[in-house]
C-alpha cells in the first residue's frame, strides 16, 4: 500500500513518528500511566529487549556470514541454558565454594554458568554446522546457494534438538535458582537483580562482539568472509573454518541469552520457540542483517511488548512483538538500520 | 615457477579448459590473451584453487597444488588479483590491504609491506582511510594489485588490470607492473588489451576454447598473422 505512493524515506519516518506518536498517547491515556510503572516497564523492557537482541544478533551474524537464516536458533537459547542449569546443579553441591567465597559465591557460580553456556554452545554450533550443515553446500556455490535446503534443515533441526532436549532434561519446566542477592526496588516494584544483570551482562556481550568484529584480526577476517568468500579465499582466509567460526560465535551468544534469562524465569524445553519468533521480529525491526540494529530492534520490541502489556491489555503479551513487526514492514520495509542493498557487517 | 601440464577444469558440469599447457618462468612476466569466452580467468580461477582441476596438473614452485585449498595456495606464496576490482567497499583503504596480509604473522611484517605498497601507488597513501567505495576505478585497481602485493608473493597473477580504465592510468599501472617485476616478483598477466599486455611481457601465449592456440615470444606474437587476425583487429602495430 505505502510502496506505491512513493513516500520516500521521510515520508516513512514522518508516517512511522505518528505512528509511536498515537501508541505513546494511548499509553499516557491509560489509568496505570505514572511515573512509577513506568519505571519498571523501562527495567523489564530493556531486560526482556537485550534477550531478543541477543538472539536476533546472532541471527543476523549468521544471515549475514552464511547468506542463510537460521531457524534453529532459538533451540541453542533453550539448550544454552539447560548448560548453564547443568553447571549450576554441579556447582551447587560443591561446598568449598561458599567455604572460599562466602560472600560472593552465588555470582561466582553464576559467572562460571554463563562461561559454561558461552563456550559449550560454542563448541555446539561449531559441530552441528559442521555435522549438519556443511555436507548439504557439498554439491557446491556453498551457502548462498544450498540456502533453502539450509533453511528447511534448520527447522528438522529445531524439532530435533528439542526433542533431544526432552529426552535428556523432560519437559518439566525448571527452576534456576541462582542466588544473587535480595531483589530491588524500582518504581515501587520489587524486581529481582537478574533484572539489571540481563542487561547489563547483554549490552557487554554486545559490545565484545563489536570490538571483536573491529578491533581483532580475526574480526577483520569475519567481515571479510561476510562481505565476499571468493574474495576471502584469494587473501588467504581459510573460509570453511570461519565459517564455522561465524556460526559458534552466533550460538554462543545465543547460549548466554538462555542462561540470562534462566534465574528470572525458568527453564523449560519449550521456551526457545517463542524467543526465536520475537528475535526474529527483533531483527526486522533493528534492519535484517545489521548487527547493531538487532540490539536496537531487541531494545523497541522488548520495551513496546512490557509497554503494551502494561498499559494496554496484559492477556495478548506475545502479540504485540509481531504487531510491531507488521507495521515496521508496512512503513519503513528496511528495519531502523537497514539498507535496501544488502550490506555486510 | 609455475607450470601446468593438461589441465581440465570448468564450472558445474560445463567443461571450459580442454588441456591446457603453460609454463611461466621465474621472474618474467608472461601474458595470457584470448577473447571472451575462451578460458582465460577459468586458468586463473584453477590455478588459485577457487575451481577445482578435473584433470591435469598444476604445479608452482616444484610443488604440486592444484588439489589445496585456495588460502595455502596464498600461502605458498601465489596470489591472485581478481578481475572487476572485487575489494570490500564498506572498509577503509587500510583495512582493505590488512586483509591482503591476512596471513602474515607479525605486524611488523605487515607494517613493512604497507610501506612497500604505498611506495609503489602513493595514492593509495593519500586515501589510506577512505572507505574503498568512494575510490576511482584507477584507485580500487591500484588497490587490488597493492592488496596481493602484501603477502609478500612469490607470484602474482592479474586477472584484465586495464579493464575499464583510462589510457594513462593503465600505462601508469602497466609501469608499476614492470617494476613489481623488477623487485623479484613473477608475473602472470591476463589481457584483453593485447597491445599493452605484449608490449609489457617476455612471453605470451593466446588460448582458444580452452586450449593454449599459439605461444611465443612476445615480440613475435605482436607480427603473428593469427594472433593479429584474432585478436588485434587485422592493423599492424607499431612497436618502436
Amino acid at each position: 500500500m505505502f510502496n506505491k505512493l512513493r513516500i520516500g524515506k521521510k515520508g516513512e519516518n514522518i508516517i512511522f513518528s505518528v505512528f509511536v506518536l498515537i501508541y505513546i498517547a494511548w499509553c499516557v491515556n491509560s489509568p496505570d500511566m505514572n511515573i512509577e510503572s513506568l519505571k519498571s516497564v523501562l527495567t523489564i523492557g530493556l531486560s526482556v529487549g537485550i534477550i531478543y537482541g541477543l538472539v536476533a544478533l546472532g541471527i543476523s551474524l549468521i544471515y549475514t556470514g552464511l547468506d542463510v537464516v537460521n531457524f534453529s536458533h532459538g533451540e541453542f537459547f533453550m539448550i544454552g541454558a539447560f548448560a548453564g542449569l547443568t553447571m549450576f546443579n554441579v556447582l551447587g553441591d560443591q561446598d568449598w565454594i561458599f567455604n572460599v567465597f562466602p560472600d560472593a559465591y552465588g555470582w561466582i557460580i553464576y559467572v562460571v554458568c554463563l562461561f559454561t553456556a558461552f563456550v559449550s554452545m560454542g563448541l555446539f554450533g561449531v559441530f552441528i554446522e559442521r555435522v549438519f550443515l556443511r555436507p548439504l553446500t557439498k554439491k557446491g556455490g556453498g551457502y548462498t546457494v544450498a540456502g533453502m535446503g539450509i533453511i528447511i534443515c534448520g527447522f528438522g533441526l529445531s524439532v530435533v534438538l528439542i526433542n533431544v532436549a526432552y529426552l535428556i532434561w523432560n519437559p518439566v519446566a525448571k527452576p534456576f535458582p541462582a542466588e544473587l542477592g535480595l531483589p530491588m526496588e524500582i518504581g515501587g516494584l520489587f524486581l529481582p537483580i537478574t533484572y539489571i544483570w540481563m542487561i547489563i551482562v547483554g549490552l557487554g556481550v554486545a559490545a565484545g562482539l563489536w570490538f571483536f568484529l573491529n578491533k581483532t584480526k580475526m574480526g577483520l577476517g569475519i567481515r571479510a568472509v561476510a562481505f565476499s568468500k571468493d574474495v576471502s579465499n584469494l587473501v588467504g582466509i581459510n573460509v570453511p573454518l570461519y565459517i564455522s567460526i561465524i556460526f559458534g560465535i552466533a550460538c554462543a551468544i545465543a547460549g548466554i541469552g538462555g542462561t540470562l534469562v534462566g534465574p528470572t524465569y525458568q527453564v523449560v524445553v519449550f521456551m526457545g520457540y517463542i524467543i526465536l519468533m520475537k528475535a526474529f521480529a527483533a531483527a526486522v525491526v533493528g534492519g535484517f542483517g545489521n548487527l547493531p540494529g538487532a540490539i536496537v530492534g531487541g531494545f523497541t520490541v522488548g520495551i513496546f511488548e512490557t509497554a503494551s502489556s502494561f498499559y494496554i491489555s496484559g492477556s495478548h503479551k506475545d502479540l504485540y512483538a509481531f504487531l510491531l513487526m507488521i507495521v515496521v514492514l508496512m512503513i519503513k520495509p528496511t528495519g531502523f538500520f537497514g539498507t535496501q542493498v544488502k550490506m555486510k557487517a | 615457477m609455475l607450470k601446468i601440464d593438461q589441465l581440465v577444469s570448468g564450472y558445474g558440469t560445463v567443461q571450459i579448459l580442454n588441456g591446457a599447457n603453460m609454463k611461466v618462468d621465474n621472474q618474467s612476466i608472461v601474458a595470457l590473451l584470448g577473447g571472451n569466452g575462451t578460458g582465460k580467468s577459468t586458468i586463473l580461477k584453477a590455478t588459485s584453487g577457487l575451481i577445482r582441476a578435473w584433470k591435469g596438473s598444476i604445479e608452482f614452485d616444484g610443488e604440486q597444488i592444484h588439489n589445496l585449498p585456495p588460502h595455502e595456495i596464498v600461502g605458498r606464496g601465489l596470489v591472485q588479483v581478481t578481475q572487476g576490482k572485487d575489494v570490500f567497499p564498506a572498509m577503509s583503504v587500510t583495512e582493505n590491504l590488512r586483509l591482503g596480509g591476512f596471513i602474515l604473522k607479525t605486524k611488523k611484517q605487515l607494517n613493512d609491506n604497507l610501506e612497500k605498497v604505498f611506495n609503489y601507488f602513493p595514492r593509495l597513501n593519500e586515501r589510506k582511510d577512505q572507505l574503498a567505495a568512494t575510490l576511482s576505478g584507477g584507485e580500487l585497481q591500484m588497490l587490488c594489485i597493492g592488496r596481493g602485493l602484501m603477502s609478500n608473493p612469490k607470484m602474482i597473477m592479474l586477472d584484465e588490470p586495464s579493464a575499464a580504465l583510462a589510457p594513462q592510468i593503465v600505462l601508469d599501472i602497466f609501469k608499476n607492473i614492470n617494476r613489481i617485476r623488477k623487485d623479484g616478483l613473477t608475473v602472470l598477466i591476463v589481457e584483453q588489451n593485447v597491445r599493452m599486455a605484449l608490449l609489457l611481457a617476455d612471453y605470451g601465449y593466446v588460448i582458444k576454447d580452452g586450449v593454449i592456440n599459439v605461444e611465443g615470444d612476445s615480440k613475435k606474437l605482436m607480427y603473428d598473422e593469427s594472433v593479429k587476425e584474432s585478436y588485434l583487429g587485422g592493423t599492424k602495430v607499431n612497436v618502436q
